[in-house]
Parts: structure tokens; sequence; C-alpha cells
């Protein structure tokens, strides 16, 4: 095995345009303490407080939707695999800041997840709007954590339509990223 | 009838439910881990108690929250529509949603939440001073 050499990582992250990252289980402290790190960031940067408010806002559902899920397959043969899969990057790029993760979800909930996304990108902004609002007034599930909105919401914040991915790991799962420009 | 205070974090509002002065107050941000879990017992406050105000008072609802993440937006959807139904069975209810000036997503958001409701709610920039 090659030794890990750190500067190679970060020569490589730089390039990405990549400011703050983060690989490893997300727990509500650590989206917290990331999330404050991201604000004080871009405010140093005298960004636009809405830009600002945006990429915290972006980074936030995406970090609690891997959360989340990682507590749904919590037990599960893969929940281990899963939650240790868990990664977040905040970048600069020609186009704006971005926001992407990614994590390890089992291939039977793929299509949902696709169908979703799917869905979303046809979407211009008074369409996504309108999916919002039904979204926001359906009854919620009794122990229910999601409410569905988090996707909407980061296509509404988003500065161009969300990109996403995903690469076959084995016959049980996959691995998906998303990437949303502000 | 007890009031209700429930303290600030990181992640999760101030909420002050102050029944002598018939004033309910939620202030900061909100993303905390399960928002129907930390929402669940102010509904329930508000399940108990809304009947118990005067009739004749207004009951004013001041909230300031810079920031809301999805599931939050759905709990405070649904305490809003808690409010609504007690106005149109006639109680009288005021909603006051303060927002910084420079912050056009939280403006945006309690726009949204407006367009929903028809008790008065009213949209104001913060001032300095507070």
């Amino acid at each position: 095995m090659f030794e890990l050499n750190l500067l190679d990582l970060q020569k490589v992250l730089q390039n990405y345009g990549v400011l703050i990252n983060f690989s490893g289980r997300f727990t509500q402290e650590i989206i917290e303490e990331l999330g404050d790190a991201v604000k004080k960031y871009l405010e140093n940067e005298a960004t636009s407080q809405n830009d600002t408010y945006n990429v915290f806002a972006v980074f936030i559902e995406q970090t609690q939707n891997i959360k989340n899920y990682n507590a749904r397959k919590c037990g599960s043969l893969t929940g281990e695999r899963i939650s240790n899969s868990d990664i977040v990057a905040i970048g600069k790029s020609d186009i704006g800041y971005f926001v992407t993760s990614g994590n390890i979800v089992e291939n039977k909930d793929i299509d949902l997840l696709m169908s979703k996304l799917d869905e979303i990108s046809k979407l211009d902004k008074i369409g996504l709007k309108k999916l919002y609002k039904e979204q926001l007034k359906k009854d919620i599930l009794p122990g229910s954590t999601s409410a569905g909105l988090g996707l909407i919401d980061m296509a509404r914040r988003a500065r161009r339509p969300l990109e996403y991915s995903m690469v076959r790991i084995d016959e049980n799962v996959s691995f998906f990223t998303l990437k949303v420009y502000i | 009838m007890e009031s209700l205070y429930v303290e600030k974090t990181k992640s999760t509002p101030e909420i002050q439910f102050d029944i002598r002065n018939n004033k309910l107050r939620i202030e900061g941000q909100s993303y905390p881990e399960n928002a129907f879990k930390f929402y669940e017992p102010i509904f329930a406050w508000l399940d108990e108690h809304l009947q118990e105000f005067e009739r004749e008072v207004v009951l004013e609802i001041y909230f300031y929250m810079p920031y809301i993440n999805t599931s939050s937006s759905k709990c405070i959807m649904m305490l809003l529509e808690k409010l609504d139904n007690a106005y149109r069975e006639g109680r009288k209810i005021a909603v006051r949603w303060y927002y910084d000036i420079e912050n056009e997503t939280a403006l945006e958001c309690a726009e949204e939440f407006k367009e929903d409701l028809t008790l008065p709610f009213e949209s104001s920039p913060m001032r300095e001073e507070r």
C-alpha cells in the first residue's frame, strides 16, 4: 500500500477548487461545526449574504439527507458500509460556489431517488415553487425525519440544474454523487 | 396554564410562549437533527393551551428565524396552520415575521408561508439596535 501523501491530496483538492471538505461519518455535531466554518469562510470572502445563506442551506440539506439515509439503513447488512462512505466538499469554480456530496446507496433505492431527481430537473423555478408548496402541505408519516423537501429546495437555490450521478460498486450498492452550483 | 420556554442551541431556536402577556416568540436558526421531534412538544403545548387565552386579547406571535432547514419549514408550516385554524374560529391572532434586510431568503420564506394563510401576517426588516 502506498504511503498517504497529504500534500498530493491537498493539491488535488485545490485543483478542483475545494475550499472545505470532510470525508467520514456525518454526525449532527460535525454538520454544525462544518456549517459554521462554511459561513465564516464565506463571510471573510466578502461574498453576498444571499450566496452565503444559500451555500450554507445547500450544505445543510445535503449532509442531513445523507445522515438521515444512514440512520434509515443503520442495522442493515450494508449499514456500516453506507455510513462510512459520507463525503462532502464546498468549493469555488468559474461558475460560482458549489456544494457536492456523495455516499453509498443500496441499489434497490436507486430508482426512487433517480425518478425524484429526474422530475425535479425538468422543472423551471415556477414549477419548483409549485412542487415545493405541494410537498410542504403533504401530511408527514409518523416517525419520519424527512419532509421530502430537501432536493426541491436545493434546486430552487441552485444557479443551474442539479448535477447527479450513480456509479455501480457491486450487486448490492452504488455510489451516489450530487453537485449543486450556487 | 404554564408558559413554555425552550433554550436556544446552535441548531434550534429559543422558544418563549409567555401566557402573562399573550406573546409567543420563536427566535433563532432551526436545523436540528430531527425537526419533528424538536417541534412536537411545541405543537402539543399549542393544542393544549391555544383555547385558554382570553378571547378578547390579541395573541401576538413573533418569529425571527434567519435560517430554517426544510424539515423545520415543514414544522413551522404546521404550527402556522394551527394558529390559522384558531384565527378562523374567531381567536384574535397576529403574526409578525422579522428578517435581516440583507437576507432575501428569509423574506421569501416568510412570504411563501403567508400566501397560504388568512391570519394577519406582517414581515418587517429587523432594526439594527434590536
